[in-house]
C-alpha cells in the first residue's frame, strides 16, 4: 500500500515535471524571458549566477552566463523547445517504424508473406532502375520506366499467366532482424557521428538520423510480442474464417502489442533525449546556433571553473530522463 | 647460490637497459601544446604555421629571420645576397655556408638550389603555391669556380627580392636525383608562364613519379633535411615527436647565434585541440609550452598562486589578426556600400574585451599600427553603429521590407534578398562569438545571417572555391614584406585571394607597392592603399592579437616574439630538475 502511494507520488512530480519542459518548450518564445535566444551579452562573459543586475543593464542573467555571453536561462528555455522539436517527433516516428516492421517480421515470419513472381519481376526492375538514377548511369533508368509501365498497365495482365501467379515467400523476419542486426553491429553514437559527418546539420537532417537509428528497438519489442500473439487460439480462428493477414494483423493482433509499444514509448523518448543531447555537445547534428541543453554543457569546456553551465543543464536533463523512466517504471509496476 | 648471482644479475641488467635506450628523459624533451594536425609536412607545400614550425626543424632555408631582433638573418647562406641590377632583372648572389652538409656528410652546394628551384617550378608537384610566390626568380646561375656559389636571376625589381629569395627549404638531390639526371633540364625551361609538357621530358616524368611516391606529406623522413632535428614518430592527431640530430653540421661551428642554435634533444608537439584538456595538460605538467593561451584563462593562472609558482608567463604585440572577408564575387555583396554597411555590424572594442580579455588591439586596416610609418592614422576605427548600415543599405540600393529583411531590384528585373551565411574554423571560441555577436547585429537590422562553423581541413576547400559569403580567419603579417597579391590581386583568385577582390586600381597599386624601393614613397603608397581597402572593404581586420604564452618554469631562453609561433622552440634550455 505504501510502495503504491510512493510510486504514486513519483509519478505525479514526473508527469509535473514533463508537463513543466513540454509546456515551457512549446510557450518559449512567448515566455517573458530578459534576453532572446541568439542574444550575446560581451559585457557578461562566463557570468555567475544570482548577480544582481549591473547599472548599465538592468535585465539580469538568473542562471549566469556561457563564455560567449549567452544567457543560461533562455538556453535552458529553448534547449526544452529543441529537445521536443528534435526528439519527441523522433521516437514518435522510430515507434510507427519499428512496430510497422517488427509486426509484420512478428506476425509473417520468414514464410509467411508470399508474393507473386510477377511482383518480384516489377520490383527487380524499380530496383535497377533506382540504383540507375543515383549512379547517373542512363541505360538502367529505362528499367526503371520499364518497372513503373508494368506495375501501372500490364500487372494484372500478367497475373492471367499461370506461371507468373506463382508466388515465393519474402523473408521479412530475415530481413527486418539483418537490417536491425547491421544497425547494431556499429555503436549508435559512431553511426549517427559518421552520417552527421556526410550531411550539413539541419532539424530534419537529425530527425531522419535519429529515426532510422532507432527503430530497431520497438521493432524488437513488438516483434517478440507479435511471435506470442500470434500462436494464440484466436489467431488461428481469424485464419480458419477466410481473414487475410493484414486484417488479422491490423485489427486482431496488433492492438494487443499496444501496452508495449505505450510502455517503451517514454524509454524511446528519453533515450533519444539524451542522444540529441549527447550529439549537441559533440557539436554535430543540431543547426549552428540552435540552443541545446547538450550545447550550453559543451560551453562548459570554454569555462571549467562554469560550474553553473554544468550543473543547470544536467539538471534540466537528468529531470527529464528520470521523469520519462518513472512513467515506464509504473507502467511496468502496474 | 649461483641460481642467486645468475638472478641478481639478470635484475641489474634489466635495471640498466633503460639507460641504453635513446628516448629522451622528460627532462630533455620540450612538450609544446598543438592545437591541431600540421596536415602535410611536405617542404613543398607548408599548408600552414604548424607545418612550417616543423618543417623548419627538419630543413633550413638560405636566411631565415631572427624573430625577437625581427630581421632577416643568413641561415643556410653565408650572408645576406649581394644585389646587383641589370637592365630589368636583379641577381642575388648566394654563398652557401662551408660547414653546411648533408646528413650523409656531402657538402650543401648550389646544385642543391638549383635543384630545389626546379622542384618548386616542376609540374607534376603540388608546388602551386610555391610557384606562385617565387615565381620572380627566373634563373639560377652556378659559379663555375665555387660549388657553394650561385646567382639568382630575378624578373623586376623590388626591395623584398633580398629576403624573398631565400625563404625556402633547401632540399638535398642526392636523395631525390641521385642519377642527378634533373641537372639535364635548364631552370629557364621550367619557369616560363606555361607549364611544360611532363611527355616531352621523361627524365622529369621519372623524377615527379618518385618524388609524389616518396609519400612526403606523412612521411618526411625520407627526405632528410639539413635541419637539426630528425621526425621519430608522428601519430596522426596526437603527437610528433622530433629528436635532435648527434651529428648535425652546425655543430661544429665555433659560435652558434639563435638560427643555429638547436638546445632540446627532444621537442614533443603535443596535439590537444581542446582548450581545456590543454590547460589541465599544463597544469598537470604534462605539456611544457602552451602558446596563444585562452585570455580568461592566462589572466587566471597568472593571478593565481599556483600558476605563479610553476609558470612563466609572456606577452607580446604581434602581427597576427582576425579578420573578416567578403565574397565580392556574389550578389549581395558585390557592392562597396554593402560591404562597409555590414563593417558597422562589428563591435569591435566589445569583441576584445569579450574574446581576447582587453588583450588585442584594433587596426584601421592591414598594416600593424605598431609600424607607425606605414599605418595611416589618419583613417578613424571602425565604430559599431548599426543606424549608420542602414544608411549605408539604403544607399546601396537595399529597402526594408517593414520589420522583414533588406530587398533590391536587379539588373534582370528580379528581387534580390539580403541573407548571409558566415563560414569560420568549427571550435574556435573567439570566431564563433564573433559571429554569434554578428548576427546578432544583424538580425537587429533585419539581415538573417546563418552560421557555418567548418572543419579546417573543409574550410580552406571552400574558402577557395568561393563557397560563402562571409568567412572569419587569422592572417599572420610580419613588418618585413608588404605583398598584397596573394591575397587581394585579382591574379590571385582561387589561390589565396578568397574575397575574390580586385579592380585595376588595387591590382595596380599592389604591384607598385612590391616594386617600391624608397621608404618614403612605400610608406606613401601603402597609406594610400589602406584608404582603398577601407573604401572597397572586402576585408575588414577586427583586431590585431596580443600573444599570450604560459610555460613551465624551468624553462628558459623562449625568445618570446610577435612573430609567428610567438617564440623560437629550438632556443628553449630545459633546465635539470632539482
Amino acid at each position: 500500500m505504501r510502495l503504491h502511494k510512493k510510486g504514486s507520488t513519483l509519478q505525479m512530480i514526473a508527469i509535473g515535471w514533463l508537463l513543466l519542459v513540454a509546456s515551457v518548450g512549446l510557450l518559449a518564445p512567448w515566455l517573458p524571458l530578459p534576453f532572446p535566444p541568439d542574444s550575446v551579452d560581451l559585457n557578461n562573459i562566463a557570468q555567475s549566477p544570482f548577480l544582481p543586475p549591473s547599472d548599465v543593464k538592468p535585465s539580469r542573467h538568473w542562471l549566469g552566463t556561457d563564455g560567449y555571453g549567452r544567457d543560461v536561462l533562455t538556453a535552458l528555455v529553448y534547449g526544452a523547445r529543441t529537445a521536443l522539436l528534435v526528439s519527441l517527433p523522433a521516437a514518435f516516428a522510430a515507434t510507427v517504424l519499428g512496430t510497422f516492421l517488427g509486426s509484420t517480421a512478428g506476425f509473417w515470419g520468414n514464410s509467411g508473406f508470399h508474393i507473386p513472381i510477377v511482383y518480384w519481376l516489377i520490383t527487380s526492375l524499380l530496383f535497377l532502375g533506382a540504383v540507375g538514377l543515383a549512379s547517373d548511369f542512363p541505360p538502367l533508368w529505362w528499367t526503371l520506366l520499364l518497372g513503373l509501365v508494368a506495375v501501372t498497365v500490364i500487372s494484372k495482365p500478367l497475373m492471367r499467366i499461370p506461371m507468373l501467379r506463382l508466388s515465393w515467400p519474402l523473408p521479412i523476419d530475415r530481413l527486418v532482424l539483418g537490417a536491425a542486426s547491421l544497425l547494431a553491429s556499429v555503436p549508435r553514437l559512431v553511426l549517427i557521428l559518421a552520417l552527421a559527418a556526410v550531411q550539413d546539420s539541419s532539424l530534419i537532417g537529425l530527425f531522419l538520423l535519429l529515426t532510422f537509428t532507432y527503430w530497431p528497438e520497438p521493432a524488437h519489442l513488438v516483434r517478440a510480442e507479435l511471435l506470442r500473439v500470434r500462436a494464440l487460439p484466436y489467431i488461428e480462428s481469424a485464419r480458419a474464417i477466410g481473414l487475410s493477414g493484414g486484417q488479422i494483423l491490423w485489427r486482431h493482433a496488433l492492438p494487443n502489442a499496444w501496452r508495449t509499444v505505450r510502455t517503451a514509448f517514454p524509454l524511446s523518448l528519453s533515450d533519444l533525449i539524451g542522444l540529441e543531447t549527447t550529439l549537441s555537445f559533440l557539436g554535430v547534428g543540431l543547426p549552428s546556433g540552435m540552443p541545446s541543453w547538450g550545447r550550453t554543457l559543451a560551453a562548459a569546456r570554454l569555462d571549467p571553473t562554469a560550474w553553473w553551465l554544468i550543473i543547470f543543464p544536467a539538471l534540466a536533463l537528468a529531470g527529464t530522463t528520470l521523469a520519462l523512466r518513472q512513467l515506464t517504471a509504473n507502467r511496468i509496476t502496474a | 647460490m649461483r641460481r642467486l648471482i645468475w638472478g641478481l644479475s639478470l635484475y641489474i641488467l634489466i635495471g640498466f637497459l633503460p639507460a641504453c635506450n635513446p628516448q629522451a628523459s622528460p627532462s630533455d624533451a620540450v612538450r609544446v601544446r598543438w592545437v591541431r594536425d600540421p596536415e602535410s609536412l611536405n617542404p613543398l607545400i607548408i599548408p600552414n604555421d604548424l607545418a612550417n614550425q616543423a618543417i623548419g626543424l627538419l630543413y633550413q632555408n638560405l636566411l631565415t629571420v631572427d624573430n625577437q631582433k625581427q630581421v632577416w638573418v643568413p641561415w643556410l647562406a653565408e650572408k645576406l645576397p649581394i644585389v646587383q641590377h641589370q637592365d630589368s632583372l636583379t641577381l642575388l648572389t648566394y654563398r652557401l655556408r662551408n660547414a653546411a652538409k648533408w646528413d650523409n656528410g656531402q657538402p650543401i652546394v648550389a646544385q642543391d638550389v638549383a635543384f630545389t628551384l626546379k622542384l618548386m617550378n616542376s609540374p607534376g608537384l603540388p608546388n602551386e603555391a610555391a610557384r606562385t610566390r617565387f615565381s620572380f626568380i627566373q634563373d639560377v646561375r652556378l659559379d663555375s669556380a665555387d660549388a657553394r656559389q650561385f646567382t639568382l636571376v630575378c624578373r623586376g625589381r623590388a626591395p623584398e627580392y633580398v629576403h624573398d629569395s631565400g625563404d625556402y627549404p633547401i632540399l638535398p638531390e642526392y636523395v631525390l636525383d641521385p642519377k642527378r639526371q634533373l641537372r639535364t633540364i635548364p631552370l629557364t625551361v621550367l619557369t616560363q608562364p606555361a607549364l611544360v609538357s611532363l611527355s616531352q621530358y621523361p627524365v622529369l616524368a621519372d623524377f615527379v613519379r618518385r618524388y609524389n611516391a616518396a609519400n612526403l606529406d606523412k612521411s618526411p623522413m625520407n627526405l632528410p633535411g639539413s635541419g637539426p632535428y630528425q621526425l621519430t614518430a608522428w601519430r596522426s592527431g596526437q603527437a610528433l615527436t622530433f629528436r635532435r640530430k648527434t651529428n648535425w653540421w652546425a655543430d661544429q661551428l665555433p659560435v652558434q647565434q639563435p638560427p643555429l642554435l638547436a638546445v632540446p634533444k627532444q621537442i614533443d608537439f603535443q596535439i590537444i585541440p581542446d582548450n581545456a584538456t590543454a590547460l589541465l595538460a599544463l597544469r598537470r605538467g604534462d605539456i611544457d609550452v602552451y602558446p596563444m593561451v585562452p585570455a580568461n584563462e592566462f589572466d587566471r593562472l597568472r593571478t593565481s598562486e599556483n600558476g605563479k609558482q610553476a609558470l612563466r608567463f609572456y606577452t607580446a604585440d604581434s602581427y597576427e589578426m582576425v579578420l573578416a572577408g567578403f565574397n565580392t564575387s556574389r550578389a549581395p555583396l558585390n557592392d562597396r556600400l554593402t560591404r562597409q554597411a555590414l563593417n558597422h555590424l562589428f563591435n569591435i572594442p566589445a569583441l576584445i574585451k569579450a574574446t581576447q580579455n582587453g588583450m588585442a588591439y584594433p587596426s584601421v586596416g592591414l598594416i600593424n599600427p605598431q609600424e607607425k610609418a606605414l599605418y595611416n592614422d589618419s583613417l578613424p576605427l571602425l565604430t559599431f553603429a548599426p543606424q549608420q548600415a542602414e544608411v549605408l543599405l539604403s544607399q546601396a540600393g537595399w529597402a526594408r521590407q517593414g520589420a522583414g529583411g533588406w530587398t533590391r531590384p536587379t539588373a534582370g528585373g528580379q528581387t534580390q534578398a539580403l541573407e548571409l551565411s558566415i563560414t569560420y574554423r568549427a571550435g574556435d571560441a573567439t570566431f564563433e562569438t564573433i559571429a554569434l555577436q554578428l548576427r546578432n547585429a544583424a538580425a537587429q537590422i533585419g539581415i538573417p545571417i546563418q552560421l557555418r562553423p567548418t572543419e579546417s581541413t573543409l574550410l580552406l576547400s571552400k574558402l577557395r572555391a568561393g563557397d560563402f559569403d562571409v568567412y572569419l580567419r587569422t592572417l599572420s603579417g610580419n613588418p618585413f614584406a608588404y605583398d598584397f597579391s596573394p591575397i587581394l590581386h585579382s591574379a590571385s583568385i582561387d589561390i589565396s585571394n578568397f574575397t575574390r577582390f580586385g579592380t585595376p586600381t588595387s591590382d595596380k597599386l599592389i604591384k607598385a607597392i612590391v616594386r617600391e624601393e624608397n621608404p618614403a614613397r612605400k610608406a606613401q603608397l601603402l597609406r594610400k592603399f589602406q584608404v582603398i581597402m577601407r573604401t572597397e572593404s572586402p576585408i575588414v581586420v577586427l583586431f590585431v592579437y596580443r600573444y599570450r604564452l604560459a610555460a613551465d618554469r624551468r624553462l628558459t631562453n623562449l625568445r618570446v616574439s610577435g612573430l609567428r609561433p610567438g617564440y623560437d622552440v629550438t632556443t628553449i634550455e630545459p633546465l635539470p630538475e632539482s
